[in-house]
């Protein structure tokens, strides 16, 4: 069995998330500050690729906060033109900081068992989207 | 040189802490919630940020209509309800950049409102100079190119006319207006954070100082620090950051929390308010007597809402690294903001500008029954049909109920196993051609009648709205600074028997001596304008002179 499994980002973060023009970004704050290791380690751009696919277009960007234990994440061209031109309903992103909870996340089952993270809902597999349903 | 004209109540930072509090989020967040705040809670400040990214495109298109419009006309209704005459009861003066694109004209509501309750002192400040649009050729002329933040494109290769154009002030301005006594103060677009840096840099002697250091009111701000102040540029990174944390209102009290659940009483959620302690610590409190709540974790929220790098927040005031800001929960409702380290201010400023877009309309209509989703596709596919032959015109579908809320790859990863009891088909479109826009709106309703069963909620035909496309780029300070204007309205007040009367009677020109005519028994009051600047170190000299310079409004 893997070192890694893989639990909702629900249950190791929170978040918010807003417009900037044609960009959004998502704020992501560990439950517990010293869980910043397993958010930094798990959510990378490439993570943040894979989930978002062709919805999100430019460059992606990840930046630890580790004085308030968070990341922030900033994806470009992902709002339909942004603001005003923008064909999306929500066309401010503001339910992206939500829906991204949803997400799984790989974390080492040691380490995450160690600081006490919730693995009640983890899965072998990384697209095992049984939670959305 | 000391300033003659402070004010004895002007709120003072010593051992007690400056408290700020927040009136809302944005031009249409709850109208009437500051004077819940206002009543419940002892403030020095009220700061009210009511624009957001565009808002600023709809008011000038609403100045261009109306010549009085073009500002935030939610803060005439809370005023009108009692909001004045709280300000003056409690001494608290009022920061907002509700005037939009037509701060004069607001500043004049507010005085019209002070002058139905009998404040004829009240003092408005008018902050200008935001709106580049009047001298657009100009700077184009001179070298500003406005390249667009994210494409790099300049506006001259775009060749659109620009509908808007406002270049974001920071606090300098807003200080140099209450040190000069004013009550309340309507601004443009001012950088949300520096609504409340202004405040900041006249509470805690920063604005006295510089002018006795004879800086200029274009100086960076960081200068203006008093001597004993070690570590300015971290004080003034502390105040943007408390801006920032209270600007968008209830969403550091409680809304928009990911645990909403352990919120108590949405309904009746108060506001928050900001402590700014003498070292530059900062606490997030909110209003008494409602529903609402602030912790570590909700700050926290409000602290990565809508930055980019957290190593640099940029204000025109200063550069934040947010990076080792700490947040720590000292009581209920209370949490301790500590950490964050200033770099200076930057070399350019932010323009938010808008340029026209194309035609737009949105519409929606509910599917239900055994596979919801299949017949919302039928009927997308039957309307999709029924236009093709528009060649310019772009639908975008949404399936609500079908998973919009998740990106597409993986909506089809789970497509198969969704089947939800209805969805709410929703279509926006786009096009350069209004005429489409309106074949667009003839083909919605006719669904009901003409696709799947299950088919309901058609309401009336979508009227084609202009879209705006938002232009932000960078501008040198020199080309807005030296133009900003801050200038004090206030009611000229005088009857007969006051000696200002027999001193404006020796004058010979101008609206003062036509007053002459028109002064009977009883007294006369109008609004005007007084010129107010901070541009020599002869500061004093020039208040009092201009206090006497009353030009016609």
């Amino acid at each position: 069995m893997s070192d890694v499994i893989w639990i909702p980002l629900s249950d190791l973060a929170h978040g918010r998330s807003g417009d900037k023009g044609d960009a959004f970004n998502i704020g992501l704050i560990a439950h517990q500050k010293n869980w910043i290791e397993l958010l930094e380690n798990a959510v990378t751009p490439e993570l943040l690729g894979e989930w978002y696919g062709d919805s999100v277009s430019g460059l992606i960007s990840v930046w630890p906060m580790p004085g308030i234990g968070a990341i922030n994440c900033l994806l470009r061209g992902g709002l339909g033109g942004g603001g005003t031109t923008s064909l999306m309903l929500d066309a401010q992103g503001k339910i992206w900081g939500q829906s991204i909870l949803r997400m799984r996340v790989p974390v080492n089952k040691k380490r995450a068992t160690e600081l006490g993270v919730t693995l009640d809902n983890h899965s072998e597999d990384q697209w095992d989207l049984s939670h959305l349903c | 040189m000391g300033l003659a004209v402070r004010k004895s109540n002007v709120p003072v930072l010593g051992d007690e802490p400056i408290r700020i509090g927040s009136g809302g989020g944005f031009w249409g967040d709850r109208p009437l919630a500051p004077l819940d705040l206002l009543k419940s809670d002892d403030l020095d400040y009220l700061m009210i940020d009511y624009l957001a990214e565009l808002t600023l495109s709809i008011m000038t298109k609403q100045k261009r209509r109306a010549p009085s419009s073009g500002w935030a006309t939610d803060l005439e209704l809370w005023l009108a309800a009692g909001g004045i005459h709280t300000l003056r009861k409690k001494s608290v003066k009022l920061v907002t950049n509700a005037g939009g694109a037509n701060p004069e004209s607001c500043a004049r509501m507010v005085l019209e409102q002070a002058n139905k309750i009998g404040w004829h002192e009240c003092k408005v400040a008018v902050i200008s100079g935001d709106d580049i649009l009047p001298r657009l050729d100009y700077l184009l002329e001179n070298g500003e190119e406005f390249a667009h933040f994210e494409s790099g494109e300049k506006i001259s290769e775009n060749g659109a006319e620009m509908m808007s154009a406002n270049a974001y002030l920071g606090a300098g301005p807003i200080a140099s207006a209450l040190e000069i006594g004013a009550d309340i103060i309507i601004t443009g677009r001012v950088a949300d954070a520096s609504l409340l840096v202004g405040c900041m840099l006249h509470s805690a002697g920063w604005a006295h100082n510089a002018f006795q250091l004879g800086l200029t009111r274009e100086s960076p701000v960081a200068d203006w620090a008093p001597e004993n102040v070690r570590n300015p540029l971290d004080i003034l990174a502390q105040w943007t950051v408390a801006g920032h944390l209270i600007e968008c209102g209830a969403q550091v009290s409680g809304g928009n929390y990911s645990n909403w659940g352990d919120v108590p009483n949405l309904a009746t959620l108060t506001l928050p308010i900001a402590e700014i302690y003498s070292d530059g610590v900062v606490k997030i409190t909110r209003g008494q007597g409602g529903g609402g709540m602030v912790n570590r974790g909700i700050v926290a929220e409000q602290l990565v809402y809508e930055i980019g790098d957290p190593a640099a927040y940029i204000t025109p005031d200063v550069v934040v690294d947010m990076r080792n800001i700490t947040l720590e929960d000292e009581s209920e409702d209370m949490v301790v903001v500590t950490g964050a380290i200033g770099k200076p201010e930057p070399e350019s400023l932010k323009v938010s500008a808008a340029i026209e877009g194309g035609w737009f309309a949105a519409s929606s209509l509910l599917v239900s029954g055994p596979d919801a989703l299949g017949r919302a596709t039928a009927c997308d596919a039957a309307l999709r049909g029924r236009l093709s032959a528009l060649e310019e015109l772009e639908i975008y579908t949404e399936f609500i109920g079908g998973g919009v809320s998740l990106p597409e790859n993986i909506r089809q990863r789970v497509s198969s196993t969704l089947n939800p009891p209805e969805v709410l088909l929703r279509w926006a479109v786009s096009s350069t051609n209004k005429q489409d826009i309106t074949d667009f709106s003839r083909e919605v309703a006719p669904l009901v009648l003409t696709g799947p069963a299950g088919v309901g909620g058609y309401g009336a035909r979508p009227k084609p709205r202009r879209q705006l496309q938002f232009w932000p780029s960078l501008i040198s300070r020199k080309s807005i600074e030296p133009f900003v204007r801050v200038e004090l309205l206030t009611h000229l007040r005088i009857t007969q028997e006051s000696e200002r009367f027999h001193f404006i009677r020796k004058r010979t020109r101008g609206i003062l001596s036509r007053l002459q005519d028109e002064l009977d028994d009883r007294e006369w009051t109008r609004p005007i304008v007084k010129k107010l600047g901070w541009e020599s170190n002869d500061a004093d000299a020039e208040v009092t002179n201009l206090q006497e310079k009353e030009v016609e409004s």
